[in-house]
């Protein structure tokens, strides 16, 4: 399965700029399920320098100096990426059939394991998840117990964010601590995996946030527009002995060939798209233009009787 | 023994008398010199001590939070602290054991990460700690990747021993003022302690120059010292260092990042920096990749590291060592690095982390102290002892959420030694700092270091922070010879006196500080007149004011660019009835871009970020005027006379400031850069004023209003009148205030001083650059005004248009003129 994904991220300045360092990450990492066939990037103004290096979670980052005036910085990602569904497909099906109970897993996360060590690093608190309240802890237990399969518990609990929380644009942006969308119980894709691994982390499981694409699809009968799409967000949970389990709590599925990953990090901030240092004055404001295509136009079809699909951007 | 009799240490160790009371060896000759001076000469070198500090300016800022920033004078204690030299060797080799050990963790965890790999240190030791820099991870192999600079705080157990109570990585602070402590001493130790020799420190600040030398290639300047600035407590520090080291001082301001290297930004252009020595905290140094609000850093910083174009002292990531949940394993990481025993002992500590050692400090709280792990938060520091029942049990629940994030620790009673205090000597506990130096692939101490003495009797935390005083490290013995540079302590200030030198951001300042006072005082001095006019207006009935007062109301609107303002035709009937209520927003609306109120706050900002080069009047005069403008502008209903005198006031205030400007700074630190702010900036005024209100043609009485408005609104009727000895006319005016080569004021006489400014600039060249060629068009321009020509109006015409036509042109120039002066010397765009 191949998709066409277009990812414009544009920062409007009030006053003009002359002189603006940005990272940007808009480069799809490559998977065991998935494989980045074609990318290029577009900027305008034209870059001063550029510079590409790969950080510790695997992103692709991408430093960009413009020195020439500016009011405006556009950055698009153009990529092409092929999607293997029966690999994931199998994966999941490891990850039930290896999966161990919640209890089991913090007895070996507990311990030294060399296969855990990386995904320990995703079991602190991080700059936009920073604490973890009494309440979401005691939120998220009530699915997790001692005997519980891990897997089948955080299944359960991504099925009650999508049952208690409401999905609302323009409640939340990308600052709004956890506690408050714990409390308002309303937010976006964003606010559901930041809130999901903040809850995860609080009962002592490593948890990761996943950024990325999904595609959307237009009512019957209209057509689909250009740039309708948007980016999207999710998280995943490891697994001791297992590995990483992804879950959509948004749409209330698990990833499978609908999902494109861009990159993962501990919450947002280490995979923004693109963030940016100016000297001038006054603000600035970000626009986002996300479309994704299936390049295969039989794939359609048996997209279409899905269910719909849930999602939004977000401004920083 | 007389001093001495009332000592009394209820400490297990003291470090001047033994358990027999009697005298240790190393402390003899002191003791001795300090009996045979007597009390009163202790009290009088105290005396010379506190003179000399604050006469060198060295203060410690410490933060309170009641009264915000207090700058204290540092205090040193007339006693030093002894150290037998054979001891010292011994401390030094256990240093230098631990720096190495530290550099080895901190290029490990920053590549491979054994020590986790391995299972030497629990990956929740460091993945759970702040300091953790997952920006700089795998720069752990690079060549200049080092801890360079790392400081130990110790202090004497019960033992005997000297144990390792903190160590510092990031930005270690502290040898500055170990420094002027050592230089205080010399200076009373003559007389005092006439017979007792000691190590010296110049060796280490040599070797501290030739680490920079190395990293540098040889050029020490292409190195500089990173300071968060002078709101820093430990500010004097750093202005010291930079001078003994003789390292430019920068904020992240005076840098810039391109090239995948980091500049220094400076009048005369940009100027390539290879090593940074900071005292800022790791988080701080990059607002792009690291702390995205921090205003201390440098964008781009981590990159140059990346590109291997920087080498820092210390790299970013060391925080990552200030971690007291390394303390249990550097047994391990020591055996699994040197195969050798720790030499220092260190405080026992339990990580919280691990089941057992939990158990353990659940069980014993009441006695340990407990911390967190990372020194990145707020310090919290519980004594067990100390703990009630309920906080004991709260804390027991912090511990059971987060254990991997805390260690309790022992707690020690350490070593008193003698501290002078009110007329007496007493006991007190002291902490060392010592510093260690990379060099090639070995460490070296310092033979000497910072004491810091508990600020009350009987408490164990010490810390500058909190207040108490100082002493320095005596080590007995003599250095080797030759190891003596003559004269090495060059107590000169490394301050940049050459206009090249200025930094960017300075010299933008003093730019806009000109701009921004010619603007305020223009502006007020035109809306005092307007002011006036209107009052008299209403108490004399005078019939043909209204027109002229419309043409002066216009260009204010015209030269404030607040418009629409007096322009808008929609509300034509309302600003005829009450033009006060617009002329008050053009006053007091702070928001309104172009007021009087904002023009004041970018002057204040201006202000500020000069104020190391303004005079201690200049501060204290813009202070109070500042603190009445904003009463005086969040006031409602003054009347309008009261309006009326509160805007001379201003004006005086502002005059004052202006003239205390000029008197506090030299040429060469850049007030030629304020006089060209100045002059750009009152000739755009000036052009802006005449094209609103002598470029229209008017009846006669109207006319000698309006003229008389344009000369009172630039203070110049008296000059004027000296000058003509005749009544007011157009021509007459236009010559004085655009044409006149005598008057100060006048444009001719600015743009000549322009043009004669600008050759003292570092970019001035032998042909004309980019920011002179306008100037000089302006110059012909005016020389080609025939004001008989230009002052020719045909009947049906209201405005003279030739005038108009050539003084729209100047503006053009002007401003042209300002925005290349800018790009030139501000943006650095071309280099």
């Amino acid at each position: 399965m191949i998709y066409n994904i277009y990812h414009k991220t544009q920062f409007n300045y009030q006053s003009n700029v002359t002189f603006s360092h940005n990272i940007a990450r808009l480069k799809p990492k490559n998977t065991p399920y998935q494989i980045l066939r074609d990318f290029s990037m577009e900027i305008q103004p034209a870059v001063y320098e550029s510079h590409e290096f790969v950080d510790i979670f695997g992103n692709t980052n991408n430093h960009l100096l413009i020195r020439e005036p500016h009011q405006f910085l556009a950055v698009t990602g153009k990529s092409i990426v092929e999607i293997f569904p029966h690999l994931i497909e199998e994966h999941i099906h490891n990850l039930k059939s290896q999966s161990i109970t919640y209890g089991k897993a913090l007895e070996r996360l507990s311990k030294f394991n060399v296969n855990d060590l990386d995904a320990k690093q995703f079991l602190f608190e991080s700059e936009l998840i920073p604490t973890h309240s009494l309440s979401i802890k005691q939120y998220v237990l009530e699915s997790f117990h001692k005997d519980r399969d891990l897997f089948e518990a955080t299944y359960e609990f991504m099925g009650r964010i999508f049952n208690d929380f409401e999905f609302l644009s323009g409640f939340s942006d990308i600052t709004t601590p956890v506690e408050n969308i714990f409390e308002a119980k309303k937010g976006v894709c964003q606010d559901f995996a930041q809130f999901a691994i903040s809850a995860l982390r609080s009962i002592g499981l490593p948890a990761k946030y996943m950024s990325g694409y999904i595609e959307t699809l237009p009512a019957k009968g209209e057509k689909k527009l250009f740039g309708a799409d948007a980016s999207h967000a999710w998280f995943a949970v490891y697994i001791p002995n297992s590995g990483w389990a992804e879950f959509d709590p948004t749409n209330n599925i698990i990833p499978k060939e609908q999902h494109i990953l861009l990159g993962s990090g501990r919450d947002y901030n280490d995979i923004s798209p693109l963030k940016g240092v100016v000297f001038s004055s006054g603000n600035s404001q970000l626009s986002v233009m996300v479309d994704v295509r299936k390049s295969d136009k039989q794939d359609l079809a048996e997209l279409k009787s899905n269910k719909e699909i849930q999602t939004q951007s977000q401004q920083q | 023994m007389q001093i001495f009799d009332g000592y009394f240490s209820e400490s297990l160790f003291d470090e001047v008398f033994d358990r027999n009371n009697d005298v240790r060896d190393c402390w003899k000759d002191v003791l001795k010199d300090i009996e045979n001076s007597g009390l009163d000469a202790l009290k009088k070198k105290q005396a010379d001590i506190d003179w000399h500090l604050e006469d060198n300016g060295v203060t410690y800022n410490i933060y309170d939070n009641h009264d915000g920033q207090i700058s204290r004078s540092w205090s040193l204690d007339p006693i030093p602290f002894v150290i037998a030299g054979e001891e010292w060797e011994s401390i030094k080799k256990g240093l230098q054991q631990r720096a190495k050990l530290f550099n080895l963790i901190l290029k490990d965890l920053y590549s491979e990460q054994k020590l986790i790999k391995e299972n030497i240190v629990p990956a929740e030791v460091i993945f759970g700690h702040k300091g953790f820099a997952t920006e700089v991870f795998d720069f752990g192999n690079k060549k200049n990747f080092n801890l360079y600079f790392y400081a130990t705080d110790i202090a004497r157990g019960p033992d005997g021993k000297m144990w390792v109570v903190n160590d510092r990585t990031q930005a270690p602070s502290g040898l500055g003022y170990a420094i002027e402590n050592r230089l205080t001493m010399n200076s009373i130790s003559q007389e005092l302690y006439p017979n007792i020799v000691t190590k010296k420190l110049s060796s280490f600040i040599e070797e501290f120059k030739d680490v920079l030398n190395q990293l540098t290639d040889g050029d020490i300047s292409t190195a500089a010292l990173l300071t968060p600035g002078p709101h820093n407590e430990t500010y004097f520090e750093h202005a010291y260092l930079s001078s003994f080291l003789e390292i430019n001082m920068v904020q992240g301001e005076d840098l810039l990042s391109k090239n995948g290297s980091i500049w220094l930004k400076s009048l005369s252009g940009l100027k390539k920096i290879n090593t940074l020595l900071r005292r800022v905290d790791d988080r701080f140094c990059d607002p792009l990749e690291l702390k995205n609000d921090s205003k201390l850093g440098v964008a781009g910083l981590v990159e140059s590291m990346r590109q291997n174009n920087l080498n820092m002292i210390n790299p970013i990531g060391s925080a990552i060592l200030e971690n007291i949940g390394l303390n249990p394993f550097m047994k391990k990481i020591s055996q699994y690095f040197l195969k050798e025993e720790l030499i220092l002992p260190q405080i026992a500590t339990w990580w919280c982390g691990q089941k057992k050692e939990l158990d353990y400090v659940l069980a014993n709280l009441n006695k340990l102290i407990i911390k967190k792990i990372d020194r990145t938060e707020k310090i919290q520091v519980y004594f067990g002892r100390k703990l009630s029942q309920e906080e004991l049990d709260n804390l027991r629940v912090l511990l059971l959420q987060s254990p991997n994030k805390y260690v309790a620790q022992e707690e020690i009673e350490f070593s008193t030694a003698p501290y002078y205090f009110n007329d007496k000597i007493e006991p007190r506990n002291a902490v060392i700092r010592a510093f260690c130096l990379k060099k090639d692939d070995e460490y070296t101490v310092m033979n000497g270091g910072l004491v810091r003495v508990s600020s009350i009797k009987d408490s164990l935390l010490v810390s500058s922070q909190k207040g108490g005083t100082s002493k320095d490290l005596w080590i007995l013995g003599e250095d080797p010879k030759n190891n003596n540079p003559i004269n090495f302590f060059k107590n000169t200030q490394f301050i940049e006196t050459s206009i090249d030198k200025i930094p960017t951001p300075k010299a933008e300042n003093l730019f806009w500080l000109g701009r921004y006072i010619a603007r305020s005082i223009t502006t007020t001095r035109l809306i005092l007149h307007i002011i006036k006019k209107i009052t008299n207006f209403y108490r004399y009935e005078v019939a043909t004011s209204k027109e002229s007062q419309e043409i002066l109301q216009n260009a204010l609107t015209h030269m404030t660019m607040t418009y629409p303002g007096f322009m808008d035709t929609k509300n034509q009937k309302t600003l005829d009835r009450f033009p006060m209520r617009e002329i008050a927003s053009i006053i007091k609306n702070t928001t309104r871009s172009g007021s009087l109120a904002f023009t004041i706050s970018m002057l204040s900002v201006a202000n500020i970020n000069l104020k190391d080069l303004l005079a201690f009047e200049s501060w204290k005069l813009f202070e109070k005027m500042q603190k009445e403008w904003n009463e005086f502008i969040n006031r409602k209903g003054d009347s309008t006379l009261v309006i009326s005198s509160e805007l001379d006031k201003f004006l005086i205030y502002l005059m004052a400031y202006k003239e205390l400007v000029k008197e506090s700074i030299f040429k060469e630190q850049g007030l030629i850069l304020y006089d060209i702010g100045y002059k750009i900036e009152d000739s755009l005024l000036l052009i802006s004023k005449a094209r609103s209100i002598l470029c229209l043609k008017l009846d006669k009485s109207i006319g000698h209003d309006v003229l008389e408005g344009m000369l009172n609104s630039m203070e110049s009727l008296n000059a004027y009148r000296a000058h003509y000895k005749s009544s007011l006319t157009l021509e007459n005016v236009v010559d004085f205030l655009i044409l006149n080569t005598q008057f100060p004021k006048s444009l001719k006489y600015m743009t000549d001083e322009l043009l004669k400014e600008f050759k003292l600039l570092p970019k001035a060249k032998n042909y004309l650059t980019t920011y002179e060629e306008p100037i000089v068009e302006a110059l012909s321009l005016l020389k080609s005004i025939n004001l008989q020509n230009d002052l020719q109006i045909k009947e049906e015409e209201g405005i003279y248009t030739e005038l108009d036509k050539v003084l729209s042109n100047l503006a053009d120039l002007y401003l042209e003129c300002s925005n290349e002066f800018s790009n030139t010397y501000f943006s650095h765009y071309d280099e």
